[in-house]
This record gives structure tokens, C-alpha cells and sequence, in this order.
């Protein structure tokens, strides 16, 4: 079989070599797969603004890409631009140095935080550019969504005898707490109780609000919800009961009965002394005998 | 032979330099160290929150325990808490729910099967934990009933703190931001209120002085006092409606009319 003289001869052999040579140099030029991607870091969970809910803890989530996690201080490690691990901060406060790229769970009080992740070198040092991302969220222990509700479902309306009372008020989608000056988180706050208008108790979180010595006549209890800074909810959430407070029992009855008994002595008294007066006159000295 | 034996003496050092066994020592892996980054030294941490504690090691390498030959450089972190064992880690942050009061950390470094380094090489930080905030001024205020009210014989006084957490005496002393309020009347100590429900009062007519104060675990004045005082009337029947009741006054005419007839029968017989 006979080759061809072209491909056979060295110096075409060699000029292929040098063309598949610079094909595959320019592939590697130009290719943008093979150009050097920096380190990333995304904040997979929770979203930006998103409302942690009853109370749980914020759950974090993150990926990292073209940066290895290792653990600092390891046994003659150098410093190295393409590994180290990730600084976490809460509201701006170093919180978490984290070596693995797994869900961090954060319970966080109340009201609105920042949490910011930062790749860092072994020695702690931020990479040159800067690589972070942060996302804002907001805990709160009432439910994450839905429209505050508020129903006193005690006493009802009408007509009552007792003077000291208890209310009781029932909630949805709202988490009754006891306020100590915490930041306002949606749907969270506690239950205000106005007598009359006027401001007269804030029962503990879940705890019957107990109004007592109330006036005689009409009285209208007003519960409403508030903030953990006692501002009211917007739009404002309150219900009203009036209730009737029935004063002392009325005399009529036994004054009437007095009364009879009063009206009959007097009769007697007045006959007995009619009689007295006749028999008097009747038995008088003076009185001229009979012819 | 002098020669000879020079030339011995500077084969046998220049072996010794080559083999590095006199400068072993600088050669040798640098000793591991331990160091804590949060907390910082007295750090209150508050609202009952997980303390979560970050540390950094050099010249050693965390494996899980019993996942890896007994190495000096090589090992866990055993954590202590007021001197006991209550964790060990390989990460290089762990979080401990720790209750209120002051407490001290304290990390080692071991070796994979338990034991301490030679030497030892731990590091400690004290820290105070605290159900209450971790800043701010505490405050104590009433919001019924309001300055020189007059009331009846009973009635509720409602509340409100800011900035600390009311607890049951008896926690650990020194504790920020946290405590319970002392409720003197009139000059007197009459309760212990350990949550924000309201008080409930039942006193005699007259004025009165209600006096609340917050207090710490330990019963004492906070270290700015934090003192409101209310003065009211009391009245009882306040606000009752009483109807006017003749009944008595007709009983005391009955009995003077009765009296009357018994009178008038008296005279009567005498007449007869």
C-alpha cells in the first residue's frame, strides 16, 4: 500500500503538529470557560425582606463558588486568594465563622436585622475585591402573614349584677407577647383594655384582662391591639362590648310593704283615740245628768 | 595525624549540618495556639439567646473526634462552662444555651483520644447572660390608674417596662436588665410582682401612696434606681348608683305609732 508522499514527508508532519498547536492555543485564548473566574458567594435563603414567622429561627442559606472552605490555622497553611471561609454577621456584630457550606440556623429576636457574609482568607483578611452578600429579613413570633383579627368573646353585651368583670378577647393571626420595650415585628404586640374610652389595663399575653369596680350603668370596654411600642396596629384592629351594670336592688317592694303596715297602725291608733275621746266625754263631771 | 583527625572533625560537622540535627529546633512545626473571637470578655449577651462562640486555632488541624489518628497538631476542642465539660467541636463555632448569670467558657485543645497537648493550650473568656436586653435604659411606668385618681375601694394598677424582664427572685446576682418589681404602700412592702400582669388593690377609704420599683435578682435598687411612685383617693362605692330607701323610716314610724296604740289602750283602760 503505497502513502501519500504530502503526509508522509517530515516537514508536513511538523506543520501540522504546529497548526493543531495553535488551534488548540486560541481555543484556550478564547474560550470563556477557561478564563479565571473569581470567588462568589450568594445568599441562597431566606429572601430579601422576608418575614421569619413564629418565632423560629432564621434558617441560612448560601453557596460558594470558585473558593475552597477551610478550616483557619491549619498546620503550615499559607494564605491563599482561592481558599479560606466565610464571617457572618448579624445587624453589623460578628456572630459565626463558618468552614462548610451548610444551612446556619440564626434565632433572632424580634424586628429587623441584616445578615452579611463575607469570604475571607485563612488569615482572616477580606479578598481583594471585597466578596460579600447580605440580605435583610425581619423575625417576628406572629405568623408571617394574614390580617390581625380581635373578638371579646366575654362578657357579651347586655345586663350584669357584678361589678368586677373579666374580658376575655380571642386572636388570629397575631402573637399576643408581653412587651418589654422590644423593636415592633408584624403581627406581634399585645392586647390594650380602654374603660370608657380611657386606658385602664394591658393584660399579660394571653392572660383575661380583669376590670373591676366598675361604675353603675352603661360601660363600654374597648380591646385593642397594639405594637410592642403601644402604637396601634395599622389599620387599627379593636372590638367593643357594652355592658350593663345593674346597680343596687330597687326599695319599692319593701317600702310598699312598710307603708301598709304604717297606714294600718295609724288607722288604729286614730280609731283608738276617738274612742278614748268619746269614753272621756261620756264619763266628764260636767256633764249634766241625764233628767 | 592532626590532620587527619581535623579533617574527621569537619566531616563529621559537615555531616551533622547537612543531616539538620543541629537546627532541629528552628525547623520544628510551631506550637498549635487557641484563641477566642466572640464573645469578647464580659460580653452580655441577651434576650436569653443561644451564646454562640467562635474561636480560632493555629498549627492545628480539628478532626471530628475518633475520626483520626492521636496526633499532637492534630485533635478537637473539648468546651467547658464554669468548668464543665459540656461540648466538643471540630468547627470552628459552636453555640451553647447558657442560663442567666455570669459564666466563663473555656476551650482546650486535644488530641483525638481526649488528652491535653503538652503544653496544655486552651483559652478562656468570661461572659454574663442575661433574659433581659442588652442595652438600653430600663424603665418602669403606670398606665392606670393616673396621678391623684380617685377610686373605689377596689382597683387595678396596670404597668408597663421597658428595656428589662421581669423574672422570679431568687436568679443569680449581677445580672443586667433583668429582675423583678418591689410595690411598697403607703410606705409599706406589700408585694412582689414577678410578670406584667396587673396588680389588684382593695383599701380602705383615703389617700394612698403606691410606690413601684425595679429591682434585681438580688432584691437590690438597680444601679440608676428606677422608682414611680403613685398617689390616689380611695372611696368606696364610687360610682355606684343607690337609690333612696324610705323603708327604714316608715319601720321607726311603725314602731312609734305601734307604741301610740299601746299608749292609747293604756289610757283607755284607765278612763274605764
Amino acid at each position: 500500500m503505497a502513502r501519500s508522499p504530502k503526509w508522509s514527508t517530515p516537514c508536513a508532519a511538523a506543520l501540522l503538529g504546529l497548526t493543531v498547536l495553535f488551534g488548540t492555543f486560541l481555543l484556550a485564548v478564547t474560550s470563556p470557560s477557561v478564563a479565571a473566574a473569581g470567588p462568589s458567594l450568594s445568599i441562597l435563603a431566606p429572601a430579601n425582606d422576608q418575614v421569619i414567622g413564629n418565632g423560629t429561627p432564621v434558617i441560612l442559606s448560601f453557596a460558594v463558588a470558585n473558593f475552597v472552605l477551610v478550616q483557619p490555622g491549619r498546620v503550615g497553611q499559607v494564605a491563599n486568594a482561592g481558599e479560606g471561609h466565610v464571617d457572618l454577621y448579624v445587624d453589623g456584630a460578628y456572630s459565626r465563622l463558618l468552614t462548610r457550606v451548610e444551612p446556619v440556623s440564626l434565632p433572632l429576636g424580634p424586628g429587623p436585622h441584616t445578615i452579611r457574609l463575607q469570604l475571607v482568607q485563612d488569615n482572616g483578611t477580606p479578598l481583594s475585591p471585597d466578596v460579600s452578600a447580605s440580605v435583610r429579613i425581619v423575625a417576628s413570633h406572629g405568623p408571617a402573614v394574614g390580617t390581625p383579627t380581635l373578638t371579646i368573646v366575654s362578657p357579651r353585651p347586655g345586663p350584669t349584677i357584678a361589678h368586677d368583670v373579666y374580658f376575655a378577647v380571642e386572636v388570629t393571626n397575631f402573637t399576643l407577647v408581653d412587651s418589654t420595650g422590644q423593636p415592633n415585628a408584624p403581627n406581634e404586640g399585645h392586647v390594650q383594655l380602654f374603660l370608657n374610652g380611657v386606658l385602664n389595663q394591658e393584660p399579660r399575653a394571653y392572660d383575661l384582662g380583669f376590670i373591676v369596680d366598675m361604675p353603675d350603668g352603661n360601660n363600654t370596654v374597648t380591646a385593642r391591639l397594639v405594637n410592642n411600642d403601644n402604637t396601634p396596629l395599622s389599620p387599627d384592629v379593636s372590638a367593643s362590648v357594652t355592658i350593663r351594670i345593674q346597680g343596687a336592688a330597687d326599695p319599692i317592694g319593701s317600702e310598699q310593704v312598710t307603708g301598709g303596715v304604717s297606714l294600718v297602725l295609724a288607722l288604729i291608733l286614730v280609731v283608738l283615740l276617738l274612742r278614748r275621746r268619746k269614753a272621756i266625754a261620756r264619763f266628764s263631771p260636767e256633764r249634766p245628768a241625764r233628767p | 595525624m592532626n590532620a587527619r583527625i581535623l579533617a574527621l572533625i569537619v566531616a563529621i560537622v559537615g555531616m551533622l549540618v547537612a543531616s539538620g540535627i543541629p537546627a532541629s529546633n528552628g525547623r520544628s512545626a510551631p506550637l498549635p495556639s487557641l484563641s477566642i473571637i466572640s464573645p469578647t470578655p464580659n460580653e452580655v449577651i441577651g434576650n436569653g439567646t443561644p451564646v454562640a462562640i467562635v474561636f480560632a486555632v493555629m498549627n492545628f488541624n480539628l478532626t471530628e473526634p475518633g475520626n483520626a489518628t492521636s496526633s499532637p497538631n492534630s485533635g478537637h476542642v473539648d468546651v467547658f462552662v464554669d468548668d464543665t465539660l459540656i461540648a466538643q467541636t471540630s468547627v470552628n463555632t459552636i453555640v451553647l444555651p447558657l442560663p442567666s448569670g455570669p459564666h466563663t467558657i473555656r476551650l482546650r485543645l486535644v488530641t483525638d483520644n481526649g488528652s491535653a497537648l503538652n503544653p496544655d493550650v486552651n483559652a478562656s473568656v468570661p461572659v454574663m447572660v442575661t433574659r433581659g436586653p442588652t442595652g438600653g435604659t430600663p424603665g418602669l411606668s403606670i398606665v392606670f390608674p393616673q396621678e391623684g385618681a380617685l377610686l373605689g375601694t377596689d382597683w387595678t394598677l396596670s404597668f408597663r417596662v421597658t428595656n428589662f424582664v421581669l423574672v422570679p427572685p431568687g436568679g443569680p446576682a449581677g445580672v443586667p436588665n433583668e429582675g423583678h418589681i418591689v410595690v411598697r404602700l403607703d410606705s409599706a412592702s406589700y408585694a412582689v410582682l414577678t410578670d406584667g400582669a396587673p396588680l389588684h388593690l382593695n383599701l380602705k377609704d383615703g389617700p394612698h401612696t403606691v410606690t413601684l420599683q425595679l429591682v434585681d435578682n438580688a432584691g437590690g435598687p438597680l444601679s440608676s434606681n428606677v422608682t414611680v411612685s403613685l398617689h390616689v383617693t380611695v372611696h368606696a362605692l364610687l360610682g355606684r348608683v343607690t337609690p333612696f330607701d324610705a323603708t327604714p323610716y316608715l319601720a321607726l314610724a311603725n314602731l312609734l305609732i305601734g307604741l301610740g296604740i299601746l299608749a292609747a289602750i293604756y289610757r283607755k283602760l284607765e278612763v274605764q
